[in-house]
Parts: C-alpha cells; sequence; structure tokens
C-alpha cells in the first residue's frame, strides 16, 4: 500500500526555486498497477523520485506499507528513462548492478533469461539495440525482486513496434509477479494499455487532475477493443482541457 | 598488424624527410649541418651503453612523474569536479595556477628542493599533474545525471558512486588528456635534464646526453631520436591503456534486436 499525503516537492531554494508538485495526494493498493499521465514538465518523475526516496518531500508524506519513506528502500525499483544503463559494465554487471550495490548475492541468470537477454551477458550496452537496452534495465529492476515497481517512461524514444512489444513485456511480468507498478507516461494510449487506474496530472506544478478508473485493462487483445479506444477518447479531452 | 605497419612505414617517411634536410643543407651550405640518418645511427651504435642508460633513466623519471601526477591529479580533479561545494571553493584557485609554467619557477624550485633528483620530477610531475587534474574535473562535471541517480537509486554510498560511476566514467577522457600531454611532459623533461644536468655525466638522462655532446652532431642528434622514441614509447603506453581499461568505447555498434 502506497500512500502519498499533500505531497509537495520544491527544487532549490528562493527566487530561483522550482515547485515541482503541489498538494500531490494518491493511494495505490497492494499489487495495483497505477498509470501517471501527463504532459512533460509535470513532475511525473519528481513524484517517482519522492517514493523512491530519492527526493524528500518539501511538505506531505509519503508512505509505502504504513511507513514514511526515508531514503532508498530495498524492496522499491526504479526504472529510469533510457534505462539508465552504465555504458562501461557488461549487461551482466547492469544487472546485477543494484543487487551488488545492496551487498546481496543473488543470480540474475534467471531474470536475464526471462527478459530475452540469455546469451548476451558479456556484450556491452553500446553493442545492443535500444530494445535490448531497454530490456537490460527491466532486469537490474527485477533483480531486486521488488514489492514496488517504479516505471519513468520506460518506452519513451522507441519505436512504435518495440514500444509495444516491451509494453506486453511488463504487462505479463506484473501478471506473473505481482508486483505494485507505477508507470509514469506522457503517452494516453500505454497509461491507458498499462494503468488499471490513471492519473491524470496539470502541468507545473503537477498536481492530479483526474483520476480514471480502467476495469479492462489486462484484456486479451484489450488495445484492439472498442473500450480501448472509448477511454484513450476520454483521457484525451481530459488532458488537452486541463492543459489548455 | 595494420596499425604497425602503419607505424613502421611512417618511420620511414621521416627518415626519408631528415635524409632529405640533410642533403638539402649540405648542398647549399656546402658543409654538414645536420647529420644524416646513417651517421648519426652509427654514431648511436658506437655509443649505445651510454645512450641506452640515459633512456633508461630519463624514462624512469618520466614514469614517476606520471605516476605521481595521476595519484595526486586524478582523485582531486575528480572530487572537485564532482562535489559541487568543492568545485565552487577550489575551482578559481586551480584556473589561477594553471596557467603559470612550472619552469618558469625554476629558480625557486631549485632552491627549494635542492639540484639532485628531486627537483626534476617535481617540474615534470607540476606539469603533467594539472593536465590530469584539469581533464578530470572538466570529465567529472560532464557525468550524465541518469548514471548517477541508477545508483543511488539502489542505496549507493558515496563510494559506491565513485567506484561504479565517477572514476569509470572518466577514465577514458583522463587517459586521452594524459596522452596528449606526453609532448609536454617530454619537453618538460628535456628542460630539467639540460638546466639541473650541469653536474651529471651523459648518462644522466637524454637531455643531459644531447647537451653534452652538443659538439658532436651525430651524437647529440642521436640523443633526440631517444628522446622522440621515448616520447612514442608513453604515448603508446597510454593508448594501451584506454585500449584495455575502456574497452566498452571501442565496441561495435548494435547486435541483434
Amino acid at each position: 500500500m502506497i500512500e502519498v499525503d499533500g505531497l509537495a516537492v520544491e527544487y532549490g531554494a528562493g527566487r530561483r526555486s522550482v515547485l515541482a508538485l503541489d498538494d500531490v495526494s494518491l493511494s495505490v493498493k497492494e499489487g495495483e498497477f497505477v498509470a501517471v499521465v501527463g504532459p512533460s514538465g509535470c513532475g511525473k518523475s519528481t513524484l517517482l523520485f519522492a517514493l523512491d526516496g530519492l527526493v524528500p518531500p518539501t511538505s506531505g508524506t509519503v508512505k509505502i506499507d504504513g511507513e514514511a519513506v526515508r531514503g532508498i528502500r530495498r524492496d522499491v525499483a526504479l526504472i529510469l528513462q533510457d534505462a539508465g544503463l552504465l555504458p562501461w559494465k557488461t549487461v551482466q554487471a547492469n544487472a546485477e548492478l543494484a543487487l551488488r550495490i545492496q551487498g546481496r548475492k543473488e543470480d540474475v541468470r534467471g531474470v536475464l533469461e526471462q527478459l530475452g537477454l540469455a546469451g548476451f551477458e558479456r556484450r556491452f550496452p553500446g553493442e545492443l539495440s535500444e530494445g535490448m537496452r531497454r530490456r537490460v534495465g527491466i532486469a537490474r529492476a527485477l533483480a531486486l525482486h521488488p514489492k514496488v515497481l517504479l516505471m519513468d517512461e520506460p518506452m519513451a524514444n522507441l519505436d512504435s513496434i518495440t514500444r509495444e512489444r516491451i509494453q506486453n513485456l511488463i504487462l505479463q511480468l506484473w501478471k506473473r509477479l505481482g508486483f505494485t507498478a507505477i508507470l509514469v507516461t506522457h503517452d494516453i494510449e500505454e497509461a491507458v494499455f498499462l494503468g488499471q487506474r490513471i492519473f491524470v496530472f496539470t502541468p507545473r506544478p503537477g498536481k492530479v487532475a483526474e483520476v480514471v478508473d480502467n476495469p479492462d485493462m489486462g484484456q486479451v487483445d484489450y488495445r484492439d477493443s472498442e473500450a480501448f479506444r472509448a477511454r484513450v477518447h476520454h483521457l484525451r479531452e481530459v488532458l488537452v482541457g486541463s492543459a489548455a | 598488424m595494420k596499425r604497425t605497419v602503419q607505424y613502421i612505414l611512417a618511420a620511414l617517411v621521416v627518415l626519408l624527410l631528415w635524409e632529405g634536410a640533410s642533403l638539402i643543407l649540405l648542398a647549399t651550405r656546402g658543409r654538414i649541418i645536420l647529420p644524416t640518418p646513417v651517421a648519426t645511427l652509427g654514431e648511436a651504435r658506437q655509443y649505445f651503453g651510454e645512450l641506452a642508460s640515459a633512456f633508461g633513466a630519463s624514462a624512469l623519471r618520466f614514469l614517476l612523474s606520471l605516476l605521481i601526477s595521476f595519484a595526486i591529479g586524478l582523485p582531486l580533479g575528480l572530487l572537485i569536479g564532482f562535489e559541487r561545494n568543492l568545485y565552487q571553493a577550489l575551482s578559481p584557485l586551480i584556473y589561477l595556477t594553471y596557467p603559470i609554467p612550472p619552469v618558469a619557477l625554476l629558480v625557486f624550485l631549485y632552491l627549494a628542493f635542492g639540484v639532485g633528483e628531486t627537483v626534476k620530477v617535481v617540474v615534470i610531475t607540476a606539469a603533467l599533474l594539472f593536465q590530469v587534474l584539469v581533464a578530470a574535473q572538466g570529465a567529472a562535471r560532464g557525468i550524465p545525471r541518469t548514471h548517477v541517480t541508477a545508483v543511488r537509486s539502489a542505496g549507493a554510498s558515496r563510494w559506491q558512486l565513485y567506484r561504479h560511476v565517477v572514476v569509470p566514467a572518466t577514465l577514458p577522457e583522463v587517459l586521452t588528456a594524459a596522452r596528449v600531454s606526453v609532448g609536454l611532459g617530454i619537453t618538460m623533461l628535456y628542460i630539467v635534464e639540460t638546466k639541473l644536468g650541469l653536474v651529471g655525466g651523459p648518462r644522466t638522462g637524454l637531455g643531459r646526453f644531447i647537451e653534452y655532446y652538443t659538439f658532436r652532431a651525430e651524437l647529440s642528434l642521436a640523443g633526440v631520436v631517444g628522446l622522440s622514441l621515448l616520447g612514442l614509447m608513453f604515448y603508446a603506453l597510454l593508448e594501451l591503456l584506454e585500449r584495455w581499461l575502456c574497452r566498452w568505447k571501442h565496441v561495435g555498434g548494435p547486435g541483434g534486436a
């Protein structure tokens, strides 16, 4: 259970300061998949950084399982935009990175296999396609066996075919592993495909403008259904409305 | 393999140009001004032992200076470049002292460290250290934020941040800067060995060897050849080090989907 109450985050101080988030309240149930959608610069990433303990709240509270988030939690993993791979580390070393930093000895072979990366362990990120790089980023997060998976635009800047593949992969992994997922995106269709509930954010400072229920998420061939299109249409109206 | 052939060809071109210059000078001035490669190498063979000792002494001096400049310049540069507070406090100091050529202070260094080995290493080190330090600082400032966040979000300590991100991210730039500075370092080596080498014999360094045999043109020139080989050696050494430590920089494009 994730509870965010009256969260505000301000970067910098004085006249140069920027209010990234203002009075954000939301809660996410255990095992739920939630999407956060909004225009660029609406503080979506900041919300994830606050949940991950990377950025302290300026005011308000962030709680996971009833405990205020202070610093990095081992049961929370973050997938960064563009995967955040270290180009000087091999696929295996990148996948192991978060584990090793936490002093954990677990093996990543299973995770790499699940993500179709077996046989590429000794390659460097520079030798991989963009789609594979994103999968390594996912492997690094999943290797931690997180209870909560935070995803910051994991499909940004991908071609449409690869994007759809990775979206399907994330859905499969969520169904299989049952983590709580928060996905930040500016892609409306992606939010509808992956979010059981969709939080629509306003531009800077970010605030929750509307919460859209999406009970059909995860159904077979959802992407091609009438319900999917209707929800995308609705969301687009909300977003364009809130951006005006 | 291909690179070796290229180097041999380049060496031949240099020898040909040298030979040409000797012959033209001889024809226009009517006397030997620049000894030919053959004459030079002939003399070098006769004095091989002396030349080798001078080469060894200079190489050791240069290596020691290079190691000290890395040992001090790398950590200091990375800290100043990466820690914002340190950068604000110390970067003006670096930019003020950076343009001071250490050779200009030779008299004072001479008084402070005497005429022995120490002062020579100090001058060469001072020159190389700044190159390494400034390169390390610049590289550390340019580290992409996402690399830092990736490691921080896993709960990395300051030390882990340096180990997994700051050092490997900056190494290619620092090694390249060091390689480019070899020329400067060799110049410094020559200056300290000639200016501060008057008491030693020709075996105490290539600079001293060149100076000592000023009036035996072939030998003096052989010392210059030795000096350029020394520079080439360190240049190649640093390049090999970069290729080995930063393999990831030299891997090919995407393979597989």
